[in-house]
């Protein structure tokens, strides 16, 4: 066989074997940071939002929802009988 | 006007259409096919070669090995590593799927071209255009031109290359394995995480440090939390700017001289075999990884090994989904997917210490120099 193709086959081995160290090395790296510094859960927010939805639900009445149902029925074009709004979120 | 240059012309045209109504990688095709165009217009002096000319200026910045890493700071900036953190022995992946660098390193020499020419050419299957860019023009500069065309013409076909690969090396029941949720990890381990893959990969393979450096500056930027604007930065106007430099550059080295060669074909069938196998690679070893987890880990993620990001990984959802329909591999895969990058950076290191400029990394050069002296010895 060549000695250059020899020569090529044998970097490939070395290199590919350099490779596999290295992100071997990272492996147990990264295992260790993971054990070291476990993820832990954000400290439960104030119900900030369940709030407003709470008070967004309380402030959304039938007369409400009909005048929205109206204006999105003029806006489609079609009847009010054709769609359902089943959500409203705050912006 | 030479015929050279006219073919050249229409080389640009092609690759022009490709970018804008094929939509192949266009926000590189489309500035490398312009910077081609330019270079072949009789007296226009805008080849790479052309002293003085704005190309020539730009192309400095390949030359001397600026672009690429700046590149990869962007890359890095924009790189959520959360996925490898999770599920770390995925870096396996990007490991196996360098496997079609060197096969393709191998092929290379058998046609004849020597060890630094080949190791640019194998790069290419690592799926990495900047990679590449930064491999070629340390290595093989005359090779610059066909190496980048290369290397992102395939990148934009890899929805095309890799799902009949996958397919024929995976049977149905594998490609239904549906893989448990990754685990959250915390901010600070994605903090210390990118010092410490700079220090551990830096200190083992010194050549990769301006690509992986960089890579590591980015994120660090991303998940330190402190320095927003330095990562909006990164992630948006520099990328963006220094891909239309790097772009425009590689095209003004797409000379008749330079490009209309034998050895143009042979590195584009050499760069088609390097992304099969790299697939390939990916595959086969996530198939074995899942036989050792006890089929906890879909093998279609292995082609996610290549670094082509997030497109890879978009493949294996797409393929997995084909099967199974609620089945989703896309956050799995991009564990590979950047562990590719990693990888693909990893094996451009290594050639850049076997055979890389030896003023540039004198004493790592000794050490490569003896490694080599050492393996002909062998060989003979």
């Amino acid at each position: 066989m060549d000695p250059i193709v020899t020569t090529s086959l044998t970097v490939s081995l070395i290199a590919i074997s350099v490779i596999f160290t290295v992100l071997v090395v990272l492996i147990y790296t990264i295992k260790l940071l993971v054990h070291l510094l476990p993820y832990e859960e954000p400290p439960a927010s104030k119900p900030t939002r369940a709030t407003s939805q709470n008070s967004l639900v309380n402030t959304v009445t039938p007369e409400i929802i009909s005048v929205i149902t109206s204006v999105m029925a003029t806006h489609l074009k079609k009847s009010p009988q054709e769609f359902h709004i089943t959500q409203i979120r705050p912006k | 006007m030479t015929l050279g240059d006219a073919t050249m012309i229409l080389v640009a045209c092609v690759l022009l259409y490709l970018a804008i109504w094929k939509k192949f990688e266009p926000l590189l095709l489309l500035p490398i096919g312009f910077g081609c165009l330019l270079a072949n217009l009789p007296l226009s002096m805008m080849a790479s070669t052309d002293s003085g000319g704005l190309l020539n200026f730009f192309y400095q910045g390949v030359k001397h090995e600026i672009l690429p890493p700046l590149v990869f700071l962007g890359v890095g900036a924009l790189t959520d590593f959360g996925p490898l953190l999770a599920n770390p022995s995925t870096l396996l992946l990007g490991a196996a799927a360098q496997i079609g660098v060197y096969t393709t390193l191998v092929g290379a020499v058998f046609l004849g071209f020597n060890l630094q020419e080949a190791s640019a050419i194998g790069i290419i299957g690592g799926a990495d255009g900047p990679t590449s860019i930064f491999i070629a023009s340390k290595l093989a500069p005359h090779l610059l031109a066909p190496i980048a065309v290369a290397a992102y013409s395939y990148m934009s076909l890899v929805p095309l290359i890799q799902p009949p690969i996958m397919r024929w090396l995976t049977t149905a029941e594998e490609r239904k394995i549906k893989m448990e949720q990754l685990k959250p990890i915390s901010q600070t381990v994605k903090i210390i995480f990118p010092v410490v893959v700079t220090i551990v990969c830096c200190l083992m393979l010194p050549g990769v440090t301006p690509l992986l450096g960089m890579l590591m500056l980015g994120n660090l930027f991303r998940e330190s939390g402190v320095t927003a604007r330095l990562h909006e930065t990164a992630e948006t106007h520099l990328i963006n700017i220094v891909t239309i430099l790097l772009a425009l550059a590689v095209g003004s080295s797409m000379t008749a001289d330079s490009f209309l060669r034998l050895e143009t074909i042979k590195i584009i069938i050499l760069g088609l075999l390097a992304f099969c196998m790299a697939t390939a690679g990916g595959v086969i070893f996530a198939k074995i990884m899942s036989k050792f987890s006890g089929g906890k880990i879909n093998p279609l993620i292995g082609s996610a090994g290549v670094s082509a990001v997030p497109m890879a990984a978009r493949v294996s959802q797409k393929v997995g989904a084909e099967e199974d329909q609620s089945n989703f591999l896309l956050m799995h895969a991009m564990g590979p997917n950047v562990a590719g990058v990693i990888g693909s950076a990893v094996a451009a290191g290594v050639f850049i210490s076997l055979f890389g400029d030896p003023t540039v990394v004198s004493n790592h050069a000794e050490i490569s120099t003896n490694v080599i002296s050492t393996i002909s010895a062998l060989s003979k």
